[in-house]
């Protein structure tokens, strides 16, 4: 009967050269960043001695809680948006949320309010900077690129009209539990990367929500079909990832004792970030473990530069060349017909 | 929904379907009844309605006029929701599959089974429920973390009908199932569909292929313009006599055929194959000729033609042009080697809308126009006004901006544009598609002024009763292979027709060839 299909034969469309191409870039992409990123890490212990103790990773796993966080949220993003880059999902806005939200929570301690309304502050602020991107995509149909490279803007003003440009720095209780250490002399940072990175892993990859997340992004129309409601589940990628730029704010105040004025500066790292995610994924999917272990990649680089006396500026023209390494590699994967 | 109260004959019925998209009447007055428990058929040409029907079947259109019955009880009007809670469902053509999922995620989605009552995925429920399923079904065991990339297309169908499976659906409507599919993998699938119609499921089938409604169906319904005209038993019912019921057979003085020197090969084509497109084909075009190409989708017709204008590369096999052997290997090289091709997308493909009728009309032909770096606008705009004039182009001036344009005057600006290239062979496919009848016989005249002026046409359509008419030759391709070449003055479009469905081609022939 229908024995004669009942194995597997691998890969069996694509034709000629081009299928050779999108398996070598396939392979190069899976198994090249794993092998970089060993190749990267042995480097710097043979480099700089204290690169590879527990100390420098703690704090390299600190240094990167902002990060990461921010990274995660862009991550949700691009997963329910599609990761085609011009017309997928992306927030750009993401930088500049936790500056604004930075400056919401240093003004309201400063202002005398206690932790919790600062923190409540914090993060409303971020979500209704998610909120705003989603009706702005959602509703409107503006391009996501565009939309949140508006709203970002527009962030960046109010945080300059709240902050006159100045660090507002603030110091409380929750501020010092934050920069503190943790046991094994890690920062408490590296403990909220983790714990947050295992909770957002827990709903993307474990349960249904994540699974028809990755559907609407993926293949709307097959998501449509399974009866899931698309525009909503896009929207509320968008809310999730400003609620993550609260949470980045919280961070970089008590990780810079005040508000920054540099936030826009972020955008490069988490975008490189979450687009290398994919890398660390069988399917070449972004994923959130995948993306943990791009934010210690990036971490780790700056700090074996850091440790090396190598000029950081050097860090940012790297984290470009790794955005179009990347995103070639992934466009070359897929190939033109993909799917 | 209420279970089946009356115990109606009909699973479906649809009776006197009218629908209107604007002045123009998609369905006037179809009647689709499909008895409980049978593998109903549904046959026509393009354009015959039957897409329309199907959507209405499925709750995205309205009709303006008729009766839908499911199971006995009237609906007045159905919603793609309802239609699902009704237990219809839908195989459709394009494969809603997400690819990066594997096949478990793809069965489960939008209904995922949990882990006790955690808000958690039970990832190995899915597994080991997607195997034990498949396997009942189709005795079909895939890796459990095959993703279906990965898959073929003949799988990923038979995840997409599992899926629909799960749902213990009562009417299963085929939408062109086998068009991707390969005589091996299409044999299995209907062994599948037999294998339901035992289950009681009801089953609609829409095909364009003759002998597939023959070898499965049990009754089969003929729609042609919007109406159906007839309903047959395919088994006992010759399937000439089906195809001549599929064939319109209003053709008048359409056709203005033009006596013409046939000179030399202008293109052959030598024993072309490219795996699972085609597969041995020969072909010859010369001066002044006009060939045609029937095939129904997936015959290979098209693949065809991207191959001789190298837009895909064949396997094997050897193309002249003009006594110059060597195959075009990309579309810039075919144009150097003076073919041209016109595309059936012409307002996708063909044409700028925000430019002028004038610039996309000499857009591919700027270099005519050009001396020393100029554009010699005069010569130029003299020869836009010459192709307005002979296509009949109806539009505010040469420099109204095809935007303004209707879609039949943009499809013949797009075919201006191709026109004004001094060509010597040029590539037609589906020349006269959504143009109304005057146009046609405008587009129909020029195609017979380039062959007179020696020009070699290869033209593609699903007209038949157009192909005939104005080819001096029309060769048929079947999956892939030219089964027949007949003298367009000796044929009618139901022969045609019967060649290109394969129903003069048996069942259980010779295994097609596919790499």
């Amino acid at each position: 009967m229908s024995a004669d299909i009942d194995t597997l034969p691998g890969y069996t469309s694509g034709n000629g050269t081009g299928h050779i191409v999108r398996w070598l870039a396939g392979f190069a992409l899976r198994g090249g960043s794993l092998l970089a990123f060993a190749a990267l890490l042995v480097f710097f212990s043979v480099a700089a001695p204290f690169f590879f103790t527990l100390g420098n990773i703690g704090n390299v796993l600190g240094q990167s809680a902002i990060l990461g966080v921010l990274a995660i949220g862009l991550t949700i993003v691009i997963i329910g948006g599609g990761a085609n880059v011009v017309k997928g999902g992306i927030d750009l806005s993401l930088a500049a949320n936790l500056g604004l939200s930075a400056a919401v929570y240093a003004t309201l301690v400063s202002a005398g309010y206690g932790d919790g309304v600062a923190i409540a502050g914090a993060l409303l602020t971020g979500s209704l900077i998610g909120l705003v991107n989603a009706i702005a995509i959602v509703v409107f149909g503006i391009v996501p690129l565009l939309a949140t490279l508006a709203v970002m803007n527009v962030v960046a003003g109010l945080e300059l009209v709240l902050t006159q440009n100045t660090v507002v720095s603030a110091s409380s209780d929750f501020l010092s539990l934050l920069s503190a250490y943790g046991p094994f002399d890690i920062p408490v940072l590296a403990y909220v990367l983790v714990i947050f990175t295992g909770i957002a892993a827990a709903i993307i990859q474990f349960t249904p929500l994540g699974l028809r997340l990755y559907a609407v992004g993926a293949f709307p129309e097959a998501a449509r079909a399974a009866g899931l409601p698309v525009k909503r589940m896009v929207a509320g990628s968008y809310v999730a990832s400003g609620f993550c730029g609260g949470v980045a704010g919280i961070l970089s105040v008590s990780y810079l004792s005040g508000s920054t004025t540099g936030a826009g500066e972020m955008l490069l790292p988490v975008v490189v970030t979450a687009l290398l995610s994919v890398v660390f994924s069988r399917r070449l999917v972004p994923t959130i473990g995948g993306t943990l272990l791009s934010t210690l990649l990036v971490g780790f680089l700056t700090n074996g530069f850091q440790l090396l006396n190598i000029s950081s500026t050097l860090v940012s023209g790297i984290q470009g060349i790794l955005i179009l390494l990347v995103v070639a590699a992934t466009s070359l994967q897929r190939g033109k017909g993909a799917a | 929904m209420s279970p089946v109260t009356e115990n109606s004959k009909y699973a479906l019925s649809l009776r006197g379907l009218v629908k209107r998209f604007g002045g123009v009447e998609a369905l006037s007055g179809a009647t689709l009844e499909v008895e409980r428990g049978t593998v109903h058929g549904l046959i026509g040409q393009n354009g015959a309605g039957k897409s329309t029907l199907i959507k209405i079947l499925a709750g995205l259109y309205q009709p303006d006029e008729g009766v839908i019955e499911i199971n006995g009880i009237r609906h007045e009007r159905l919603t793609a929701r309802e239609v699902e809670k009704l237990g219809i469902h839908f195989i459709h053509q394009d494969r809603l599959l997400v690819p990066s999922f594997n096949v478990g995620e793809s069965l489960f989605l939008g209904r995922e089974p949990r882990l006790n009552r955690l808000p958690f995925l039970d990832r190995r429920s899915m597994r080991k429920r997607a195997q034990d399923i498949l396997d009942r079904y189709f005795n079909l065991r895939l890796p459990a973390n095959a993703l279906i990339s990965e898959l073929t297309t003949a799988q990923k169908q038979i995840v997409q009908i599992t899926r629909a499976l799960l749902d213990k659906p009562s009417i299963l409507v085929f939408d062109e199932p086998t068009a991707a599919l390969v005589r091996r993998e299409a044999d299995i699938l209907f062994d599948l569909i037999g294998r339901l119609r035992t289950d009681g499921i009801t089953i609609i089938y829409i095909s364009h292929y003759l002998n597939e409604i023959e070898a499965l169906c049990d009754r089969a319904t003929i729609l042609r313009n919007g109406r159906d005209v007839a309903s047959v038993d395919p088994r006992s019912t010759p399937a000439s006599k089906i195809a001549s019921l599929m064939v319109a057979r209003d053709i008048g003085e359409m056709f203005p055929k033009v006596a013409t020197t046939i000179g030399a090969p202008v293109l052959t084509a030598k024993k072309l194959s490219k795996a699972g497109k085609f597969r041995n084909v020969s072909l010859d075009v010369r001066q002044g000729e006009i060939v045609g190409l029937a095939g129904l989708l997936g015959s290979g017709a098209k693949d065809l033609v991207r191959v001789l204008f190298g837009l895909d590369t064949a396997d094997s096999g050897e193309i002249t042009i003009e006594g110059e052997q060597g195959r075009p290997r990309s579309p810039v090289a075919a144009v150097a080697k003076r073919l041209a091709l016109v595309p059936e997308d012409r307002r996708g493909d063909g044409v700028a809308l925000g430019l002028s009728v004038a610039e996309n009309t000499t857009l591919a032909s700027l270099k005519r126009f050009t001396r020393s770096g100029f554009l010699q606008r005069n010569a130029e705009h003299a020869e836009v006004d010459r192709l307005i004039e002979q296509l009949a182009i109806k539009t505010n001036g040469r420099f109204a901006p095809v935007r303004t344009l209707s879609g039949g005057n943009q499809q013949k600006v797009a075919l201006a544009k191709w026109l004004s290239r001094k060509s010597s062979l040029y590539i037609l496919d589906e020349p006269t598609v959504g143009v109304d009848i005057g146009s046609k016989v405008e587009i129909y005249n020029l195609i017979g002024k380039l062959a007179e002026r020696g020009a070699g046409i290869l033209v593609l359509s699903s007209d038949l009763s157009e192909l005939i008419g104005i080819t001096d030759r029309i060769l048929v391709l079947f999956r892939g292979s030219v089964v027949r070449e007949f003298r367009s003055s000796e044929t009618t479009p139901d022969d045609v027709l019967a060649e290109a469905t394969g129903a003069l081609t048996p069942h259980h022939g010779e295994e097609r060839h596919v790499g």
